[in-house]
C-alpha cells in the first residue's frame, strides 16, 4: 500500500467485527424507529446524476422515465433527498472514525501484484458495474442486504445471496489485483 | 454454574444471548396478536368526553368538495345498503373486516354507519388497536341526509341560520340532493329521493394536482 | 404506538433530512470502525482469509431484526409502517450477481466507497466516479431494459409471509444461521491462516 502522507497517530487495529456489526445494527434500528425506513446509498448517486443531467439537458431528463421519478414535479431539487443527506453523513462519519483511529491517509489500496493505475482502472469498472447492478436490484448492500435483510424482505435475501455468489464466482479472476 | 458463563469469551457470550433471544422470539410468534388488545380506559374516556374525534356532516361535505385526499372514509353498513347509496369516496368495510382492510395506524380514518352506534363501536375497536386517527361522522348517514342532502330551514330561522342554509343548499345540489326550503315538513320517502351517487368528478374547485410524492424510501 | 416517529408525524420533511445526516454519520462511523474503508479488508471476504464482511453484515442484520421484532412485540413500533422495498425477483437476482462481480473488481460497495474516500483513498474516489457513471449508463439505457426491470414483481413481501411461517420462527432461524455462520467463519479463518503459514 503506497502512502503519500502520514497521519499523526499510528493506525489503530480495527474493532471487533461483532461489536462493529452491533453498532451498525443499532444505527439501522434507529433509522427504522425514527424514520420508518432503512439505510441506503446507491439512490443518492442516481439523484446526483439526475441533477447533473437535468442541469445540462433538462428536456432530455424530463423525457426519461427514470430521471423523471427523481425530478418529481420539479419544485424541489433531487438532491433534497433523504439518501443524499445520509450519504453526506456517511462521509463525515467515516472521516471522524478514521481520524480518531489514525487511519486517514492518502493512497491507493491494492494487492502487491498490480500497479496503482491498474487498480484505479479496476476501481472505476467495478464502480460502474455496481452502479448498474444496484439500480437493477433497487439497492446495494446497504439498502437491500442490510435493510432488507433485517426486515426479512424476500427480494433482499435473494439479492444478498447473489452478491456473495457473484463475488465468490469472480474472485479467482481478480486474484492478481488482490493477492 | 456462574463460573462457566464468565469463562466464555465475549463473542461467545454475545452468541449465547442471541440464541436466547431467538428462542424467546420463537415463542412470541407474531408480534401482533390479532385477538387481544390493551386499552387505557382513562385515556379513552377522556377522548370520548372531549369529543375531538367527531366530524360534522357539513365538514365532511366541505372536504369532499375541496377534493381532499388525506383521509379514508369507511362505510360500515351492508353491501346492499352501500350499493343503494353511499357518501362519495367511501369504502365499504364490515366491522369484522376492519383489521384486515389495510388501514394504517397513522392515517385519518372517518367511520360512519346508519345512525352512529356501529361507527362508535368500531371507533372503540380501532382505538384499542392503537389507531390514532379515527373519527366518527356525527349522526351517521341519517345526519348526512338531514344536513347535507336535504337541508331544511325552519320558518322562524335567524339570519345566521339563513346564511348557513343558503350555503348548505349549494352543497346539497352538488351532492345530488335537494334543499328542502322553508316547509321542512315534507320529508321525501327514502327510496325515491336518495340521489344516485355522483362521484363529484366535475368538482367546482379544481382538485389540487395529486401531490407528486417523490418521497423515495428505497435505497 | 408512536414509532416510526416520522410516520406518526412527530416531525416534518426538513427535520427528516437532518435525521438522515445524523444517521449517516453513525453509519459511516460504524463502517470505518469495522475497517470497511479498506478495499483489501473487504475483498478478503471473497478469498476467505478475512470474513469480517460476513460477520459485520450479519451482526448488523440480526441486531436490527431482533430489535425491531421485540419493539413490535411490545407494541412500541408499528411494523406495517416500516417501508419494505417491493420485490422484483429476477432483476434483483441479476443485479445481485452483477454487484458481487463489481465488488471483487472494484473493491468496494457504494456505502464503503464513501468511507474510503473520506479516509483519503484515491481508489475510493475513482470507485465513486464509477458508480456515478454506472448509474448514468443505466438511466440512459433504461428504455431498453425497463421490461426486465419490472419483471417478476412480487410486491412487498417478507420471508414469513412467503413461506407461511410465523415471524418469530424466521427470526429464530436467521439467528441460528448467523451464530452457526460466525462459528464456522472463525474456524475457516484460522484454517486459512494456518494453511498460509504452512506454505510460507
Amino acid at each position: 500500500m503506497s502512502t503519500a502522507s502520514q497521519s499523526i497517530k499510528p493506525p489503530q487495529p480495527y474493532a471487533n467485527p461483532y461489536l462493529a456489526g452491533i453498532g451498525l445494527g443499532l444505527v439501522l434500528l434507529a433509522a427504522f424507529v425514527i424514520m420508518g425506513r432503512g439505510l441506503g446509498a446507491s439512490s443518492a448517486f442516481t439523484a446526483i446524476v439526475t441533477t447533473g443531467v437535468h442541469a445540462v439537458a433538462p428536456a432530455h431528463a424530463q423525457a426519461n422515465p427514470y430521471y423523471a421519478e427523481y425530478l418529481g414535479d420539479g419544485t424541489t431539487s433531487p438532491l433534497m433527498d433523504w439518501t443524499v443527506f445520509e450519504v453526506v453523513g456517511v462521509v463525515v462519519g467515516g472521516f471522524l472514525s478514521g481520524t480518531l483511529a489514525g487511519r486517514v491517509r492518502t493512497g491507493v489500496e491494492r494487492g502487491p501484484r498490480i500497479s496503482n493505475t491498474g487498480r484505479l482502472m479496476y476501481a472505476f469498472v467495478g464502480g460502474g458495474l455496481m452502479g448498474i447492478g444496484a439500480r437493477l436490484a433497487r439497492g446495494c448492500t446497504s439498502g437491500q442486504a442490510l435493510t432488507g435483510g433485517a426486515l426479512l424482505n424476500v427480494g433482499s435475501w435473494a439479492f444478498m445471496m447473489c452478491v456473495f455468489a457473484g463475488g465468490y464466482a469472480f474472485a479467482w479472476f481478480m486474484r492478481r489485483q488482490w493477492q | 454454574m456462574k463460573g462457566w458463563f464468565s469463562k466464555l469469551s465475549m463473542n461467545a457470550k454475545l452468541g449465547l444471548l442471541l440464541l436466547v433471544l431467538g428462542v424467546v422470539a420463537l415463542f412470541i410468534g407474531n408480534p401482533y396478536d390479532r385477538a387481544t388488545a390493551t386499552i387505557d380506559t382513562a385515556e379513552l374516556a377522556e377522548i370520548v368526553q372531549r369529543e375531538v374525534d367527531h366530524v360534522a356532516p357539513e365538514q365532511l361535505a366541505d372536504w369532499i368538495i375541496q377534493g381532499r385526499a388525506d383521509y379514508r372514509l369507511i362505510d360500515l353498513r351492508t353491501p346492499e345498503e352501500f350499493e343503494q347509496y353511499h357518501i362519495p369516496g367511501a369504502e365499504n368495510v364490515a366491522i369484522t373486516g376492519l383489521a384486515d382492510h389495510g388501514l394504517l395506524r397513522n392515517e385519518k380514518i372517518i367511520l360512519y354507519s346508519e345512525g352512529g352506534i356501529h361507527s362508535a363501536q368500531a371507533w372503540f375497536l380501532l382505538r384499542a388497536k392503537d389507531y390514532d386517527g379515527v373519527y366518527i361522522l356525527r349522526g351517521g348517514l341519517q345526519d348526512w341526509k338531514d344536513s347535507v342532502l336535504f337541508p331544511s330551514l325552519s320558518a322562524d330561522a335567524t339570519p345566521a341560520q339563513r346564511v348557513t342554509f343558503a350555503k348548505m343548499a349549494e352543497v346539497s345540489t352538488f351532492f345530488g340532493g335537494q334543499p328542502q326550503g322553508v316547509a321542512a315538513a315534507a320529508r321525501p320517502s327514502v327510496a325515491t329521493a336518495l340521489p344516485m351517487v355522483k362521484i363529484p368528478a366535475a368538482a367546482p374547485v379544481a382538485k389540487s394536482p395529486p401531490p407528486k410524492k417523490k418521497k423515495k424510501e428505497g435505497c | 404506538m408512536i414509532a416510526p416517529f416520522y410516520k406518526f408525524g412527530l416531525f416534518g420533511d426538513n427535520v427528516s433530512l437532518v435525521m438522515a445526516f445524523v444517521i449517516g454519520i453513525g453509519f459511516g462511523f460504524a463502517l470505518e470502525r469495522a475497517g470497511f474503508g479498506s478495499a483489501r479488508k473487504l475483498v478478503a471476504q471473497f478469498y476467505l482469509t478475512d470474513l469480517s464482511v460476513f460477520k459485520v453484515m450479519f451482526s448488523a442484520i440480526v441486531t436490527a431484526m431482533v430489535g425491531l421484532f421485540f419493539l413490535a412485540a411490545f407494541g412500541l413500533v408499528d411494523l406495517s409502517l416500516v417501508y419494505l422495498t417491493p420485490t422484483y425477483l429476477l432483476p434483483q437476482i441479476v443485479g445481485g450477481l452483477i454487484l458481487g462481480v463489481g465488488f471483487v473488481v472494484g473493491g468496494y460497495c457504494p456505502g464503503t466507497s464513501c468511507v474510503a474516500a473520506a479516509t483519503g483513498k484515491y481508489d475510493g474516489f475513482v470507485f465513486l466516479a464509477g458508480v456515478l457513471a454506472g448509474s448514468f449508463v443505466f438511466a440512459e439505457a433504461f428504455s431498453l431494459v425497463d421490461d426486465f426491470y419490472y419483471a417478476t414483481p412480487m410486491g412487498s413481501i417478507t420471508l414469513p409471509q412467503q413461506f407461511h411461517m410465523s415471524y418469530g420462527l424466521l427470526v429464530f432461524a436467521v439467528i441460528l444461521m448467523a451464530v452457526g455462520g460466525f462459528a464456522g467463519a472463525t474456524r475457516l479463518e484460522r484454517w486459512m491462516a494456518s494453511r498460509k503459514e504452512a506454505r510460507a
